[in-house]
């Protein structure tokens, strides 16, 4: 790979498995030896033109600092990432809803009274601004994975969460009590990249948002 | 958000003698168009916004110069009872840095063109874009591409529909992400959604040479925006011939960036790759107003110490020093 080759930041995880089988058969296909590899940067069908694999959560800060051009990721993560990016294009796939959920039986109203609030939670911006709409407080309790173990534990009332298709929810007794957002696919570039060579990014970007959307 | 060090870099041989050598070439340039050079007291007397360096003198809280064109605008309207035209400006300010990669002390240089109210302000405008363009061959940048934007494509339709506030923000913060379906989420059930999401699409829909404003043609403040499209046009068709062979002019029709201080024409100097903008300004011509003199402004910076980063980290992209 050269020096100029520009990288595309891939979200591995939910995202990343309904996002390579999209881009098969287009100039963007990854490598397919490359992804059985444990190589995080893969060779794509255009020379010139690699993907590198990151945690979603990485990944806004690849793209913000320039490393990557270009960067697939959901708005979720956006949302709770104050970075400074474009975001080009809603790509509608990874659909998903930020939701309020709790044990069955357990209402909106039994946990806006109690006096004592606990949500856990991997999206506590989206929480904290919820809750300021709704002039309540409560306690968060930041988690990074399984976080629908946390009301049958007893480590929390209720968790804000992506629910997709609620399978996960249902098998854990757990039910959406109320939407608080919905979550898709997003297309990002970096400012630098964007504004200072949109001849090179554009072309790559519509591509994208061609095979993608 | 943790913060890359170093925080207040100390400049090395080359470094040094770098920014020795572009300051004395910007001004120079300054000069040789008649900007005369004024020097803000590190400590300025204006109210402390967030983000500068404070520190307390004894009982009193100051803190160090954190921008020029304010440090400026106070002693100009302090000191002068008419203004003067041409002012440039060189030294360091310091701010706490949004981008984690930005140091708190910056070295800048820049220039401010300050006329009566009435005066046209039209030509001003062009005369600072023309000096702008000669910035990248006095750097010794090999190429560059110069941004002309328009505050007012934004903040004219904005306060036609009587938008402000949160809603405000939110669509100019959606504008700045190039994101136009968040500008449609923002306006959500809002009267004017249809409308301003249309000129959003209008605005965003391009990013290339002159042939750029005929966007404008497609947004339903075509008309409103009229003026500022006859301003870029003639701007355009006096800047064009005089292009030096290794700068690009494009249009953006989306610059919002300083959009709550520029009121009119804003410039951006970038090089192919740059990360960050090298230089960057535009009209403000608020500013003397809220401070009691009837003065409009237009300026710009050339933000070394982002030059200087690059230099070490793209040198392709200067040629080397005789």
């Amino acid at each position: 790979m050269t020096p100029q080759t520009l990288l595309i930041a891939f979200p591995k995880g939910r995202l990343g498995d309904e996002l390579v089988p999209r881009l098969a058969s287009t100039p963007l296909a990854l490598d397919a030896d490359a992804l059985k590899s444990r190589v995080l940067r893969i060779p794509t069908a255009t020379p010139g033109v690699a993907a590198l694999l990151l945690k979603g959560a990485d990944l806004p800060r690849y793209v913000a600092a320039g490393v990557a051009s270009l960067g697939i990721v959901g708005s979720d993560t956006l949302d709770e990432m104050d970075m400074d990016l474009l975001e080009l294009a809603d790509l509608g796939f990874g659909a998903c809803r930020l939701s309020l959920c709790a044990l069955a039986g357990v209402t909106l109203e039994t946990l806006r009274a109690k006096p004592h609030l606990r949500l856990a939670t991997k999206f506590p911006k989206a929480t904290e601004a919820w809750l300021t709409r709704e002039g309540l407080t409560a306690e968060l309790v930041p988690l990074s994975s399984s976080a629908e173990l946390a009301p049958l534990l007893g480590l929390a009332d209720a968790i804000v969460d992506l629910v997709q298709t609620g399978g996960t929810l249902k098998a854990h007794g757990l039910v959406e009590t109320l939407v608080l957002g919905r979550s898709s696919a997003r297309l990002v570039a970096a400012r630098g990249a964007y504004l200072s060579e949109p001849g090179r990014i554009r072309p790559l970007a519509d591509l994208l948002i061609a095979a993608l959307r | 958000m943790p913060v890359r060090t170093p925080h207040f870099p100390d400049l090395l041989f080359d470094s040094a003698a770098r920014l020795r050598r572009w300051e004395s070439a910007l001004m120079g340039l300054l000069e040789a168009h008649g900007y005369r050079e004024l020097h803000p007291s590190l400590v300025p007397r204006e109210s402390i916004p967030d983000g500068a360096l404070r520190f307390f003198d004894g009982e009193e809280l100051v803190a160090l110069r954190w921008d020029f064109t304010v440090a400026l605008a106070g002693l100009l309207a302090r000191r002068f009872p008419t203004p003067p035209p041409r002012v440039s400006y060189a030294g360091a300010v310091f701010r706490r840095p949004v981008q984690p990669w930005e140091a708190v002390e910056r070295f800048e240089v820049g220039c401010e063109r300050i006329q009566p109210e009435g005066e046209s302000s039209g030509e001003a405008d062009v005369e600072l874009a023309r000096l702008l363009m000669a910035i990248p061959g006095a750097l010794g940048l090999k190429s560059a591409i110069l941004h002309l934007g328009n505050a007012a494509l934004v903040r004219r339709p904005l306060e036609a529909e009587g938008l402000a506030g949160d809603l405000a923000d939110a669509v100019v913060s959606a504008l700045s992400r190039r994101a136009p379906h968040r500008v449609r989420e923002a306006l959500h059930g809002h009267p004017a959604a249809d409308r301003l999401a249309a000129h959003a699409e209008a605005l965003l829909s391009e990013l290339d040479g002159p042939g750029t404003l005929d966007a404008l043609q497609a947004s339903p403040y075509a008309d409103l925006l009229r003026d500022e499209r006859d301003h870029m046009d003639r701007a355009l068709k006096s800047l064009l011939p005089i292009l030096p062979p290794n700068l690009e002019l494009r249009v953006d029709l989306a610059d919002v960036a300083g959009l709550d201080f520029y009121t009119g024409p804003t410039l951006r100097l970038w090089a192919p790759g740059a990360q960050q903008e090298l230089a960057a300004g535009g009209r403000y011509d608020r500013l003397f107003p809220g401070l009691g003199r009837p003065w409009q402004a237009a300026g710009f910076c050339v933000r070394l110490s982002r030059l200087l980063d690059l230099a070490v980290t793209r040198p392709d992209l200067f040629e080397q020093p005789q």
